[in-house]
């Protein structure tokens, strides 16, 4: 498989929920200047589950960061949709993050001290808006978590917190949602479930999904991974099961 | 232990300040009270030592003892004869004749007079031993038309020699020519007191005291000691008359100097100690919020094998450390505000003779002691909080542990409250003599005991407080969430601004009932059309009186004068009345006798419950103790229930003349003919008084006004000084939330990462200040108007009959507090918006 660093003219990819084109991100200066990204470009397609992979070290966290608008790239430009990121204003952004970008993060998704209903339209009560019902029923139910509705965080597992901040992801119809090791704090059972929701939005509902994770079966639920090393792009796979990205992870490493 | 201590203080600056801020005000108000005190007292102490130094032997009549309220020494006069005794007296080089009494210098740009309540305003004869020195330009007053004024005054009122003013007397007024102006000692005169200085005969002409002499001052030869010459002239001196060394009169000035300044202090202290007691709250929740964000850390210590002790004592350094330096930093601070308050009280006219700041030892050593063990003391319970972290928790996410069990909190609440409650209602319903002590222990305890309980209902208050806040959107419903999510917490914030703002709406409660009870007392027993007072409530010339005498429609004017004494060592007010006048002016209420009995020589009312008290009854002798006159017998002739105007001890003015030095008129009561046109009378009346500007004519209305106006001057510089103390209990909360906002950091990543805005985000801060200090601030009002209410109640016997309670007033509070709390969140709200949304969430 071939490195995918070219960017192809916008005309022929309609299906581009949101890329980075020669994204760089340095950290210090002059001897001591640390490139966590280095020139990155690359599309995420829409209706896609894409994971990204990489040693730690490697950069996929800060692509993850600057994809979604919370942190600034030192050089080059992300976009959502036509949106340039790196043109807009501290409160566009979050703008952009309230109606267009979902998010889940390892741990600490969730507000201690509203239940998991709060949670969950969170973003949408922020706008003043109201979640569309017939949808929001349908992520609860789909998740699982209609008889914790009106627990408090501290009462939930692990694995149903993660459940609730998936389901606060979709509720309000994103663009892109951002997965930042959603897993990696749960035993394999309950992450199997989170991983298996997150891929029957995209398959069910064409729900865009970029993934950072470094664990390998939790990769094997994409569609699409891409290997980042030393802040580049040095691989990609498509269709992937848990035995060809373990293997491609050992020929990285070596 | 001691070093990692120090490291996690250092790390944690800005936390370290806010903590110590508390204490450094506290400290600062104490330090600042004993640096002023101190000052003026050596000011004085030196300023008295030089002028007392040109003499040996001072000559005076002899007193029972010194009133304390009294601005001018009450002492009788003495013949004049006795100072050609004296000059024969071997070893006198030079014996000088002086006499002193009330006058007052009317201002002649503004017309009013010189001279606020509390320095004496004076006149005097102008001699070269009396300390006073003449400025260049002027010279000694010589005969009946020339006066020489106090430096202070001069510049004051803007005169300069060659003017002329009119002065007040006890008797007649009078205009003279300034001739001179003089210094006492290094500074414009003593502590804002007028001085008009005459020659010896005219002074003795204007304030009535021809041929005699209230002091005689005596020069020894060289050689003769003051205390020889003492015992020397004591033996020609008539019975009554006393001779003492310089050294006693300047001890005896120097000690009522101190007297007066020892109540300053003390009432300043009060102050100083509320602030500190508020402080105490903020540290301690300064500090349990601290060991509650350290759990991982000191779980790891004690993982690592550290003992509870150990854990407990690296706070309790903490605690030292943070005690020492806000305490150095505390005086530091309390020298400026000495500063200050020396300038405001300069611009009072309560001027201070400079002679450098005193900055003694003593104020270094209890400061900080004191704010070091209010500090150390406070951090006690977090800290032993600290030691029982178990070392697993180093593991564990910090969630808010819960603590002991409910009972145990409701049950030691409600000691500490029982403890509180009791000796505070002892104190004020049980009168015993140190009733105040109790009291102040008491309204202490409580203040504590209802603190400890407040973390019971702080939840529901809260989320009652803050339901309106719901509807405004996400910030004010987050808001409102956190202020509930912490009881305790909550609390402890709320209660500090509860200590602060129930002391404000007591004083308010207070003054309120003080104004009602006031207007009824007037309403029952106020007979007359007028009422002369001085605005100050200080006596005036009684001659004013014998003017009034004669306008047309007035039919009567009587009297009222008020003099300090003592019954059986203790102090009392002794109130003169005319017999044949009063009662047609006011009413008191006759049990016994009627009031024209007071006519009779040597004849004394007294109050009813005063009479019970000591189980008097008509033709009782009363032993009354002056102090010009010492030891007096009167007997009971009258017994009354109206005490709401003349206190509980009433004579005639004939007795209270001949035993009272300084007689001036406290109030004066005038009725007009019946018919006669009220308006016409009044302003004929306040034309009578042109020649006396420190006069004012009251209708019953206008009077209780001036005394309500009065009573608020006092109520307001009460609230002020409490307000230091709000503010501290504010910093509080400005120290609460951003102690929890550090706390609260991934959380507030998340909102910020999930859309919340900035501006959305300071202002969910801003709605949890407003619910704590609305919460605090309704608190304090419940405790304040029960306070009040139980004060009044106490004091309902002695005239204290209505209770006021200023709703418009405690309304503005709770608003105020509420405004005042989104003020000070306004740096924590900034301080969570401007996290960096990618730290915080990534924020270990």
């Amino acid at each position: 498989m071939s490195a995918t660093n070219e960017i192809a003219p916008p005309e022929a990819r309609t299906g581009i929920a949101a890329r980075a084109v020669g994204l760089s991100k340095v950290y210090g200066e002059g001897d001591a200047a640390v490139r966590a990204l280095d020139d990155v470009s690359v599309d995420f397609e829409r209706a896609r589950f894409t994971a990204i992979m990489g040693p730690s070290g490697s950069g996929k966290s800060t692509l993850l960061h600057c994809m979604a608008g919370l942190d600034t790239p030192t050089s080059g430009q992300v976009f959502i949709g036509d949106v340039d990121l790196t043109m807009l204003s501290e409160k566009a952004l979050t703008l952009l993050r309230r109606q267009k970008v979902g998010f889940v993060f390892q741990a600490y998704n969730l507000v201690p001290t509203l239940t998991a209903r709060e949670n969950i339209t969170l973003p949408l009560d922020i706008a003043g808006e109201d979640p569309d019902q017939a949808w929001f029923d349908q992520v609860v139910d789909t998740t699982g978590i209609r008889d914790r509705l009106s627990h408090r965080p501290m009462e939930l597992s692990g694995g149903q917190q993660q459940r609730v901040a998936s389901a606060r992801a979709l509720v309000s119809k994103p663009e892109i949602v951002f997965a930042d090791e959603p897993t990696g704090n749960l035993d394999s059972k309950a992450g199997q479930e989170i991983l298996a929701f997150l891929r029957a939005a995209v398959k069910d509902h064409d729900q865009t999904i970029v993934m950072v994770t470094h664990d390998a079966s939790a990769a094997s639920f994409a569609d699409r991974i891409v290997f980042l090393g030393d802040g580049k792009v040095v691989d990609e796979m498509l269709e992937p099961t848990t035995e060809r990205v373990l293997d491609r992870l050992k020929s990285l490493e070596g | 232990m001691f070093r990692a201590a120090i490291r996690s203080l250092l790390a944690r600056k800005v936390r370290l300040l806010l903590t110590g801020l508390s204490v450094v005000l506290g400290v600062g108000f104490m330090a600042g009270t004993f640096v002023l005190t101190d000052t003026m007292t050596r000011a004085f102490n030196d300023l008295f030592e030089s002028t007392y130094s040109q003499i040996d032997v001072l000559v005076r009549s002899e007193n029972a003892f010194t009133a304390q309220t009294s601005s001018l020494d009450e002492r009788e006069s003495i013949p004049e004869s006795v100072l050609q005794e004296v000059e024969a007296v071997p070893g006198v080089a030079r014996a000088v004749g002086d006499v002193l009494g009330y006058a007052q210098i009317v201002d002649p740009t503004t017309g009013d007079v010189i001279g606020t309540f509390g320095p004496p305003t004076a006149a005097s004869g102008w001699n070269d031993l009396n300390g006073f020195t003449l400025e260049p330009g002027g010279s000694p007053p010589q005969g009946p038309d020339q006066v020489v004024i106090d430096a202070d005054t001069a510049e004051t009122a803007g005169i300069s020699v060659g003017d002329r003013v009119r002065i007040l007397f006890q008797g007649p007024p009078g205009e003279f020519d300034v001739v001179g102006i003089a210094r006492y000692g290094d500074g414009g005169s003593i502590f804002g007191a007028t001085w008009a200085l005459f020659d010896l005969p005219t002074a003795q002409q204007l304030l009535g005291k021809e041929g005699e002499l209230d002091s005689i001052s005596v020069v020894a030869d060289e050689g003769v000691s003051g205390i020889e010459l003492q015992g020397r002239i004591a033996e020609v001196l008539p019975p009554g008359a006393e001779a003492v060394t310089a050294a006693t009169v300047t001890s005896e000035a120097q000690d009522q100097i101190s007297t007066g300044l020892g109540f300053l202090r003390t009432a300043f202290l009060v102050f100083a100690f509320v602030a500190l007691f508020v402080g105490a709250f903020i540290i301690f929740n300064t500090f349990a919020i601290i060991v509650a964000q350290r759990t991982r850390e000191l779980a790891l210590f004690r993982a690592l094998g550290a003992s509870g002790r150990q854990v407990m004592t690296s706070v309790l350094v903490e605690a030292v450390v943070i005690g020492i330096l806000s305490s150095l930093i505390g005086v530091l601070v309390g020298i400026g505000i000495a500063f200050l308050l020396q300038s405001a009280l300069n611009a009072a006219g309560f001027v201070i003779p400079s002679s450098g700041t005193a900055i003694l030892p003593r104020t270094f050593i209890v400061s900080i002691l004191v704010g070091t063990i209010v500090t150390v003391v406070a951090a006690l319970v977090p800290a032993r909080r600290a030691a029982r972290v178990a070392p697993i928790e180093a593991l564990r996410e910090a969630q808010d542990r819960p603590g002991r069990s409910l009972r145990f909190r409701i049950v030691s609440g409600a000691v500490v409250l029982a403890l509180g409650v009791l000796p505070l209602l002892y104190g004020l319903f049980g009168r015993p003599d140190n009733a105040l002590q109790f009291v102040g222990i008491g309204v202490a305890l409580t203040f504590v005991g209802v603190a400890m309980l407040t973390p019971l209902f702080a939840r529901p208050m809260a989320g009652t407080l803050g339901l309106p806040i719901r509807r405004t959107g996400v910030p004010g419903k987050l808001g409102r969430e956190n202020s509930m999510r912490n009881p305790r917490r909550t609390a402890a914030t709320a209660s500090a601004l509860m200590i602060g703002l129930g002391l404000v709406v007591f004083v308010a409660v207070f003054g309120a009932s003080a104004k009602a009870s006031t207007t009824v007392v007037l309403e029952r027993t106020l007979k007359a059309d007028f009422i002369l007072t001085s605005p100050t409530f200080t006596g005036f010339s009684t001659s004013a009186a014998e003017d009034l005498r004669t306008v047309e429609g007035v039919e009567t004017v009587s009297e009222v004068r008020q003099a300090e004494a003592k019954v059986d060592g203790g102090t009392v007010f002794m109130t003169g009345i005319d017999p044949e006048t009063f009662d047609s002016v006011s009413e008191m209420g006759v049990l016994e006798g009627s009031v024209s009995d007071l006519g009779a020589p040597n004849a004394i009312a007294v109050h009813q419950d005063v009479a019970a008290n000591e189980g008097w009854g008509i033709g009782d002798t009363v032993t009354v103790e002056w102090p010009a006159t010492g030891e007096v017998d009167l007997e009971v002739a009258v017994i009354y229930e109206e005490n709401g105007l003349v206190g509980d001890w009433v004579t005639s003015l004939e007795t209270y003349d001949a035993n009272v030095a300084q007689v001036l008129d406290l109030f004066v009561l005038i009725k007009a003919e019946p018919g006669a046109d009220i308006a016409a009378v009044q302003s004929d009346l306040e034309s009578a008084l042109e020649t006396y500007p420190n006069i004012d004519v009251q209708d019953q209305a206008s009077f209780r006004d001036m005394y309500a106006d009065f009573l608020n001057q006092l109520l307001n510089l009460v609230t002020a000084l409490l307000l230091f103390a709000v503010i501290i209990a504010l910093f509080g909360v400005m120290n609460t939330l951003y102690l929890s906002i550090y706390e609260r950091t991934r959380e507030l990543g998340l909102l910020r990462a999930v859309g919340l805005t900035r501006r959305q985000t300071r202002s969910m801060v801003r709605w949890e200040a407003v619910i704590i200090s609305i919460m605090g601030a309704v608190l304090g009002v419940v405790i304040g108007i029960l306070f009040g209410v139980a004060l009044q109640q106490a004091l309902a016997p002695e005239g204290f009959s209505e209770l006021g309670i200023p709703g418009g007033q405690l309304v503005f509070y709770v608003v105020f507090a509420a405004v005042l709390g989104v003020v000070f969140a306004i740096f924590p709200a900034r301080r969570a918006a401007k996290l960096n949304v990618l730290n915080a969430i990534s924020y270990e």
